[in-house]
């Protein structure tokens, strides 16, 4: 895209891509390019601690909460370069979510309170949204807190906890008012994951991982002041935040440097025919990939375009954005397994075997978890058939 | 960065739309249908007053001098009124030949002409049972006139003037025919979209080379110029056949309610409008690969067209498909104009080159995507 950019902007893209190249270290950028698990949590908190020294971590927030001054463009330029240099993203529970709701809604108090641990990872939050029957129609949702003096007291369910092995504290979606519309009873709570009562439990998926867990709440005692803005307003910033977890999520730098490597060991595996990146039928998978995602790449930026003219409003060809995002980051996974073969097949954490065994082929170790662990970005963040439902009402009027 | 059209090009846009609002809705375009010539000279002359015949051709020769981001405009809005008169052929291929390889007398003999909407002009390239080869004509050039047959010759009913290709003692040449000389028979055809086409006999024919030198490489530009004006005149039919599905299902009532409150119909129509965004954003990237090259010479430029002809492509037969569907049998009559949108996109795909073809082509070019593992 860089023909595109108008000078400063391609000065900031080469100001970035030198950027991530030189300051954040080598082993971490490898480990994200061949899509090993070893080192997620310790990655992510080193290079997000780098990113935020030099004011890079959380650009979208406020200036005056660290955030940068950066146009919709150089916004975008900044996470294409991050996601073409393998740099993991700065955690998205903290950079995309929890930070800018209290930037946007939170009182200055909590504001100082949470927002530099925030940036620079000092605090690792866990998202407490879905629950067990509050997935798509989230706003369903019962975990309940009552005031009783200067606490609230949780009791309930979330579920679906991304890293919440990990989690430090959690912001939490909570009823606050069961006698209103189920939307106007809901408030935007923050816990500390140490408080007594609160369990999390793992959630084993079908990539063999341990990703996701589920949270209970038993009497958790939750101070007043740990509420952001308003009680009951919090289906609002829940909205909000939602809404910026769509942007971005095309994935297409990511899925570019997937589609590379996937060529790349296609073009290493001999057939009969030459190598498989020769093969017809492969071949013609791989070029209609290629076009779709450039297709998605256009879309992004075209959306982007109206945004510099002046349109500040969420626009609902995002939608289009998840949705397709979605489906080629799936197809990629299962292009890459495809590629390994049968070898692919076996669970396996890594390439390595005993002395004398021939070493796996590339890719053995991440395809085909990878495969099974992406089933989940066409259902999180708005499903696919959530977003159809956007453009059904909101683009064609139905 | 700024992907918006200028201001002259959204004037233009508007100026078009006009003018085909006023012409060009579904009756009076089924009374041209039914005419005998299949399009209307009329609208030809007042494609030429509000200056679409001679936007891309040099000012030097009584052109406007302008680039392919002009072009898209006025295809787009082409596409949404399904425009029948042979523009592609004239001006886009035809003209585009001739300013690409003529001799300075060509042009001034062909260009003024096609400008001022006085010449109207045909690429007759493929041949019978040939498919979309290009490369190697059966039609050969010897003493000055030429023999063979052409079909598939897109604008030929209404060509005044040919660009044959042809065997030139073994060499791939293109050739000037005037289509009312001795040994040209000219069968007219009609595509099933309604534009015209023709099948030509030539025998004997007298023809001159149009300048000299191998034109493979202008043509493959011309052709990929075409490709990408075909690109914005399909985003302009599936946007209209989309807005008239949506209005459909708005309207159209069983069981006691619009069908559009059924949600597998509105999941289908969103899929729909999400390959129509796809369209959109290729036919803006074959604009911007044309764009980008006025002297024809990228390496990017074939390999990206063809990108954008796989999706647009696949997003027209999609949409194309759909919109029957959910019509319903009125989808199937003749008599209701989504049906004509549908023709039209089936027929865009299959111009210059199907899917498998454009497919493997790309593939042999390398992709979009440069290979690299970081375990490599």
């Amino acid at each position: 895209m860089d023909n595109l950019l108008n000078k400063e902007e391609l000065e900031f893209a080469e100001h970035m891509r030198e950027f991530y190249r030189t300051e954040i270290p080598e082993d971490i950028r490898y480990r994200q390019a061949i899509g090993s698990e070893e080192g997620t949590h310790d990655d992510v908190v080193a290079t997000q601690r780098i990113l935020n020294k030099h004011g890079y971590a959380v650009p979208n927030w406020s200036v005056a909460s660290g955030g940068q001054d950066w146009t919709p463009v150089q916004r975008h330029i900044w996470l294409n370069e991050m996601q073409l240099a393998c740099v993991p993203q700065p955690l998205a529970f903290n950079a995309s979510m929890v930070g800018p709701v209290i930037d946007t809604f939170g009182s200055q108090e909590i504001k100082d309170r949470f927002l530099p641990a925030t940036a620079n990872i000092d605090i690792w939050w866990s998202q407490g949204f879905s629950e067990p029957n509050a997935g798509s129609d989230l706003a369903s949702l019962k975990t309940s807190a009552v005031k009783q003096g200067d606490k609230y007291i949780v009791n309930g369910q979330k579920t679906w906890t991304t890293l919440g092995q990990y989690g430090d504290w959690i912001f939490t979606l909570v009823r606050t008012d069961p006698n209103v519309k189920k939307q106007a009873g809901i408030s935007f709570l923050l816990i500390d994951m140490k408080s007594p009562g609160l369990t999390v439990r793992p959630i084993q998926l079908i990539d063999g991982g341990h990703e996701v867990n589920e949270v209970f709440f038993d009497n958790v005692e939750v101070p007043v002041e740990n509420l952001v803005g308003e009680e009951n307003k919090g289906w609002t910033y829940a909205k909000f935040l939602l809404g910026n977890e769509r942007t971005g999520i095309a994935r297409v730098g990511e899925s570019q440097v997937k589609l590379a490597r996937a060529k790349a060991y296609a073009a290493a595996t001999k057939t009969a025919k030459g190598s498989l990146l020769n093969d017809p039928a492969f071949s013609a998978r791989i070029t209609t990939i290629e076009a779709e995602l450039k297709a998605l790449e256009f879309t992004q930026l075209r959306i982007l375009s109206t945004q510099v003219a002046g349109a500040d409003k969420p626009d609902p060809r995002s939608s289009i954005l998840k949705l397709r995002g979605s489906r080629l980051q799936q197809d990629i996974t299962e292009l890459l397994t495809d590629i390994v073969g049968p070898q692919g097949l076996d669970f396996v954490d890594s390439r390595e075997v005993r002395t004398k065994f021939t070493t796996l082929p590339h890719g053995a170790a991440d395809a085909l978890k990878t495969y099974f662990n992406y089933r989940k970005v066409s259902i999180y963040g708005g499903s696919s058939e959530v977003q159809l439902g956007i453009i059904s009402k909101a683009l064609l009027g139905l | 960065m700024d992907l918006e059209l200028t201001d002259i090009q959204q004037e233009l846009g508007a100026t078009v739309a006009r003018l085909l609002k006023d012409k060009y809705d579904a009756s009076a375009r089924e009374a041209i249908l039914a005419g005998e010539l299949g399009y209307s000279e009329e609208i030809w002359q007042q494609f030429a007053e509000l200056g679409l015949t001679s936007l891309t051709i040099p000012e030097e020769f009584g052109g406007a001098g302008m680039g392919f981001g002009e072009v898209a405009v006025v295809m787009e809005e082409f596409g949404k009124a399904l425009v029948l008169e042979p523009y592609v052929p004239t001006v886009i291929l035809g003209a585009g030949l001739v300013e690409a390889l003529g001799t300075d007398a060509q042009k001034e003999e062909i260009l003024p002409a096609v400008a001022e909407g006085a010449k109207k002009l045909a690429f007759a390239g493929y041949e019978p049972l040939a498919r979309y080869e290009l490369a190697s004509p059966s039609t050969t050039f010897a003493d000055g006139v030429l023999n063979g047959e052409k079909v598939s010759v897109w604008g030929g009913d209404a060509a005044d003037t040919f660009i044959v290709s042809a065997n030139n003692d073994g060499v791939l040449s293109l050739f000037l025919v005037d289509a009312a000389a001795a040994g040209v028979t000219v069968d007219p055809r009609r595509q099933a979209d309604g534009l015209g086409s023709a099948a030509v006999l030539f025998e004997n024919a007298p023809a001159t080379p149009l300048g000299a030198g191998d034109p493979s490489a202008a043509l493959e530009y011309v052709i990929d110029t075409a490709n990408a004006a075909l690109a914005a005149e399909a985003v302009g039919a599936m946007e209209s056949a989309l807005a008239m599905t949506a209005d459909y299902l708005k309207t159209r009532e069983q069981f006691g309610v619009a069908i559009g409150t059924f949600q597998s119909l509105q999941f289908r129509a969103s899929e729909c409008y999400a390959l129509l965004e796809d369209a959109r954003s290729m036919a803006l990237y074959a604009k911007l690969a044309i764009v980008q090259d006025p002297d024809g010479t990228s390496k990017e430029r074939h390999r990206d067209v063809l990108a954008a002809k796989l999706v647009i492509d696949s997003s027209s037969r999609h949409i194309m498909q759909e919109s029957i569907q959910l019509h319903g049998g009125i989808g199937m009559t003749m008599e209701y104009p989504i049906g004509h949108y549908a023709k039209r996109l089936t027929v865009i795909p299959r111009t210059f080159d199907e899917q498998g073809t454009v497919n493997q082509e790309l593939a042999d070019l390398g992709g979009l995507v440069e290979p690299a593992a970081a375990d490599l």
